[in-house]
Formats: structure tokens, C-alpha cells, sequence
């Protein structure tokens, strides 16, 4: 079953044009001039229910355009959406009850309340009875760990424990779909790993669809099984993790320290990276040559250290990014 | 309700800083009597202005102020609408399954401008036991629409001034040119005026049927029972005002994150 299906969607912005100094800006004032700016061009894909996907891209690509469409925040130019068989345009407040939303860098906490104060505030928001509310707070209290801060007031939070309960702020009225936006910004490694640990159970336990934008390559690798791309305003890649992987796999990279100096040339499927003499470093294409070939052609006695890696999934993406395929 | 349930909260969330409310709130409440001395002492000099004597005009300054107050402690969200659109915050309001315009209500209320709600009551209840009227049932259903539609009317200032944000993103004069502007003048038996400014607060924003039209009808000076019931105009009022907000929540473009 499709939880979101987007077809030929497209948004424009128009912009304020300035030009330099002070007097550009009486300028603008007089006669502004306007840019168009196509943040979306035609997107089209649909997220199946249960799934964790990653919506990725670089700053500026249309990833947040695309997310407050999908939401209600914005009105979509043309093209169709429909999440949960709701027209997000026209059926705002129905929707808000189906979906919840994590904007890592917006905080919709109330600062000066407690986390519990606050989850009781947003459950009355969406109309839950008080026991149910509570039953959830227990919950989650579990799930998220939030036993020993749940009666400080959010702005004596950590950043760790605030995300934590950010995103139980937006599960409280078990929402079908769960959207977060950069949920790990600025969050340290164990704590990240700790989030996403969490989205992972909240997938499996309550089938939450998850729809995830983020820059951190751990985020995208460890928790999604699909993975949509998108530059400037249009989708590069929609492919599963594992394609994603498999086809850039083929490319695998040597490191080697050697004895003895070593005079190496680019040849066939070899590509040289690093030659610091001693210190090589080569990227080999297995589609041309095969790893054993490439081996062949350094003297293995000469080798002290040897290691053979694929190419990481963050310069793989990066390489997206960039146009090359 | 949802506003209650706000006011709860924004209570709780005041009396974090217990002393520190409690000092803003006194502090206003002393310093905007500022405002009535400044005609207490004007009517030391001059008996009276146009026909109105000091107690006429402290009701129509009451009324306004009443108003005035009245919106700025309970709807002061709309008061700082541009901040909720220029930080992007706005987008959170849109997440939730409730009404935008009570949410935009909500989303501050000012327990320290109580004060000022406070002082004009106090205000308002000195002028009504010194001013010479005799108040029959007609006069006080015309005094209660006449506080009814002080706060209406802001109510739609405030919120025209909210949806004028959607269009230029940041917008703060033009408010003050409504709101302030038109609050100073309107302090005033708008009669004392000239022409023109009185066709400006009768039909373009109609500060005439909050605090002039009823005030001759009050004071005797006019037997048109029609003006009892002049105030409610202000209600038509508010309906486009609330029309406009909506046409500009569809321009509304968030900000980058």
C-alpha cells in the first residue's frame, strides 16, 4: 500500500532580486525586480507503508520544499499529492492527525516546561483523552529513555535529550507517517546512535512510516532501505540501498604501504589516487580488471601493509551530487 | 478549549520568572497613567473641547484604551505575527489540526499587559460615577457594545496587520500607522476633528461607531436609537479582516531551513 504518492509535483518561488549597496536597496524599493526560482521541477515516487526512506541532496536541492508540500506547510504549483488518500492542500487539519514532524533545526517544545507538561499539551492538541495520554507518556518514557529529565524544564536539556523528546512530542498522537528533517544535526556520535536506534524500533514496533532527510551518511546507511536523491530541484537517483551500494561497489579501493619505492601508472580500470612513493593509494574498477590482476602487478614481497576497502557510501553520494554516474 | 488550554500554559509559563512578572506588571501598570494625566492636564487649562468635558473624553479614552488592552494581553500572538513569519515558525502552526487564526491567537499571550487592562477599567470606573449622565437600560447596552466593539475592532486591526506579514514578510510600520496611529487619534471624541479625519475613522477603519456615534447617544446629544446598536458595524468589520488572513496563508512561503 502506498502512503505517499507524488506525481509531477512542482513549486516556484519568486525572489526578491537586490542589487549591491544602499542604493540597489532604494532601488528594489522603487522598481523590485523578481527571480523565479524552480526549487522543485517534476517530481514523481511513492513511499510504501512501513518503509524508512531518505531523502537526500544538497543544500538548496528542494528537500525541505518537498517535505513542507508534503505536510501542508506550502501550496504545490501543479502536480498531484496524496499522503494517506489526503489532498495535504486541502485537508490540512485531517492530515496534521496522520502525520507527525521532527524539524531538527525548528524546536516545537515549549522551552520553560517541563517534557511532561509539554506531551500533555501537544496529546490536548489533538484532542486525546487524558488517559490516553498518559498511557503514552509511560510509554514512550520506556522506549526513549526519558525517566530521569522528564520533569526539567526543556531549556536545562541537553541537545541529545531535547531531540529525544522532540520527536516523542510528534509520536504522541500515533502518527501513520513520521517526517524528520536533519533529526541528528549537531548531535555527538553515541547520541546519534542512540536516535537512530530509536527510529528503527519505532518502525518495527508501531509501523511507523518514516521519511528522513539528512546530511550524515551514518543516518542514511544504517536506517534507510531506500534512498531518493534529489539536485537542484529534481530526482537524480530512486533506488534501494543495496543497488545504490552494489553499483558503486564494483569499485573497491587499495591502500598499500611499501618497502621499496614503487613507479605505478594509470592503466586499464586502474586509477591512481595517492602516490607518495612508499604510500599508495589506487581505486580499482572490477568491472575492468579484476582485484587479483591489480594485485599482480605490485611484488608482493615489497608489501608491508595492505588494505582493500570499498569506496564509501558519503563520496559515492558525493559523486551523485556532482552529476557524475 | 484550545485557548484555554494555551492560557494555561503561558500562565505556567509567566510564572517561571516570578519576579520578574511581577516587576514588569507593576511597572506598566504605573507608567502608562502617563496618558490620562497628560489630559487631566490639558482640561486644567480648557474647560472643555468642542462641547466634551473631561469625563466625556476619559470615556472614549477608556473605551479605546480598554480595547487596545484587551487584544494585547489575549491575542498579543497576532501582535508579533511577522517574528512567527520571518523565523519560520509559522510552519509549526500549519502541522497542527487546528484552527490557524486561534492557534496565531494563541501563540502568545501577555499576562503583563493585564496591568494596562487593569488601569483602564479602573479608569473607565472613575469616569462613570463623576460623568453627568443618567444611565437607563438603553445607555448601558450601548456602553457594553461600545467596549464589545473597541476590542472587536482592534481585534481586526490586529489581525489585518498579521496578514499583511504574508505579503512583505516583515512589516511593522504600516502597523504602527494603524494600530498606534489610529489609536492616539481615536482616544479623542473623534468629533474634534476635521472633515476628513472623521470620514476616515467612520468608513475606511470606523473608529466613529466604537467610541462616537454611541458617545452622542449616551451623553444626549443625539435621540437616533439607531446609535445604540452603531457599534456592531465593527463586526462587518472584522470579516474581510479574516477573509484577507486566509487569502494570505495560501501566498505563505515558509523560510529555508
Amino acid at each position: 500500500m502506498n502512503v505517499i504518492e507524488v506525481k509531477n509535483l512542482c513549486k516556484t518561488f519568486k525572489v526578491k532580486e537586490k542589487e549591491k549597496g544602499f542604493i540597489g536597496s532604494i532601488k528594489s524599493l522603487i522598481k523590485p525586480k523578481y527571480k523565479k526560482i524552480e526549487a522543485v521541477k517534476d517530481i514523481s515516487f511513492d513511499v510504501e507503508k512501513g518503509q524508512i526512506i531518505a531523502f537526500i541532496g544538497p543544500n538548496g536541492a528542494g528537500k525541505s520544499t518537498t517535505i513542507k508540500m508534503l505536510t501542508g506547510i506550502l501550496y504545490n504549483d501543479s502536480g498531484t499529492i496524496n499522503v494517506m488518500g489526503i489532498n495535504p492542500n486541502k485537508k490540512r487539519k485531517k492530515l496534521a492527525y496522520e502525520i507527525g514532524c521532527v524539524f531538527g533545526q525548528k524546536e516545537q517544545l515549549w522551552t520553560h516546561l517541563t517534557p511532561y507538561d509539554n506531551f500533555k499539551f501537544f496529546g490536548s492538541i489533538y484532542d486525546l483523552e487524558n488517559s490516553v495520554i498518559e498511557k503514552k507518556i509511560k510509554e514512550f518514557k520506556e522506549i526513549f529513555e526519558l525517566d530521569e529529565f522528564i520533569n526539567t524544564p526543556v531549556r536545562n536539556l541537553s541537545l541529545g535529550q531535547r531531540i529525544r523528546c522532540e520527536i516523542v512530542a510528534s509520536l504522541i498522537h500515533d502518527p501513520k507517517i513520521l517526517f524528520l528533517d536533519e533529526p541528528t544535526i549537531g548531535l555527538d556520535p553515541i547520541v546519534k546512535e542512540n536516535i537512530r536506534t530509536l527510529i528503527k524500533r519505532m518502525n518495527k514496533e508501531y509501523k511507523t512510516t518514516i521519511f528522513l532527510t539528512s546530511h550524515d551518511v551514518g543516518d542514511i546507511e544504517k536506517l534507510c532501505k531506500r534512498v531518493i536523491i534529489v539536485n537542484k530541484g529534481e530526482i537524480v537517483l530512486d533506488d534501494s540501498m543495496e543497488n545504490l551500494k552494489y553499483h558503486y561497489l564494483n569499485k573497491k579501493i587499495i591502500e598499500l604501504k611499501m618497502k621499496e619505492k614503487v613507479n605505478l601508472d594509470d592503466s586499464k580500470g586502474i586509477t591512481i589516487l595517492k602516490d607518495k612513493g612508499y604510500n599508495l593509494k589506487l581505486e580499482v574498477d572490477t568491472k575492468k580488471t579484476s582485484i587479483s590482476d591489480a594485485l599482480k602487478l605490485i611484488d608482493a614481497n615489497n608489501i608491508i601493509d595492505i588494505n582493500i576497502s570499498n569506496v564509501p557510501l558519503e563520496d559515492i553520494i558525493k559523486s551523485i551530487y556532482k552529476g557524475e554516474k | 478549549m484550545l485557548y484555554f488550554k494555551y492560557f494555561k500554559i503561558h500562565t505556567k509559563c509567566e510564572l517561571e520568572y516570578k519576579m520578574s512578572f511581577i516587576m514588569s506588571f507593576i511597572s506598566q501598570f504605573f507608567v502608562f497613567f502617563g496618558y490620562y494625566f497628560t489630559i487631566i492636564s490639558l482640561f486644567s487649562k480648557f474647560s472643555n473641547i468642542k462641547g466634551f468635558t473631561v469625563y466625556e473624553v476619559l470615556l472614549t479614552f477608556g473605551i479605546i484604551q480598554f480595547g487596545f488592552a484587551f487584544c494585547e494581553t489575549f491575542f498579543r500572538g497576532l501582535d508579533k505575527f511577522d517574528d512567527l513569519i520571518v523565523y519560520g515558525n509559522f510552519d509549526r502552526l500549519l502541522l497542527r489540526p487546528r484552527n490557524i487564526l486561534m492557534q496565531a491567537f494563541c501563540e502568545q499571550i501577555s499576562l503583563i499587559k493585564l496591568s494596562r487592562l487593569l488601569q483602564s477599567i479602573i479608569v473607565l470606573i472613575i469616569t462613570l460615577i463623576n460623568i453627568d449622565i443618567t444611565f437607563s437600560i438603553d445607555k448601558i447596552i450601548t456602553l457594553i457594545f461600545m467596549l464589545i466593539s473597541s476590542v472587536l475592532i482592534f481585534l481586526s486591526i490586529f489581525i489585518l496587520t498579521a496578514s499583511y506579514c504574508f505579503f512583505t514578510v516583515k512589516g511593522l510600520e504600516v502597523r504602527n500607522i494603524l494600530t498606534d496611529g489610529s489609536k492616539h487619534m481615536a482616544q479623542y471624541p473623534i468629533g474634534i476633528f476635521k472633515k476628513g479625519f472623521v470620514t476616515f475613522f467612520t468608513f475606511i477603519i470606523p473608529f466613529g461607531f466604537v467610541n462616537y456615534y454611541p458617545l452622542l447617544y449616551l451623553l444626549g446629544k443625539s435621540d437616533n436609537k439607531l446609535l445604540i446598536i452603531s457599534p456592531l458595524i465593527t463586526v462587518i468589520y472584522l470579516i474581510p479582516s479574516i477573509a484577507i488572513f486566509y487569502k494570505g496563508i495560501k501566498k505563505y512561503s515558509s523560510t529555508g531551513s
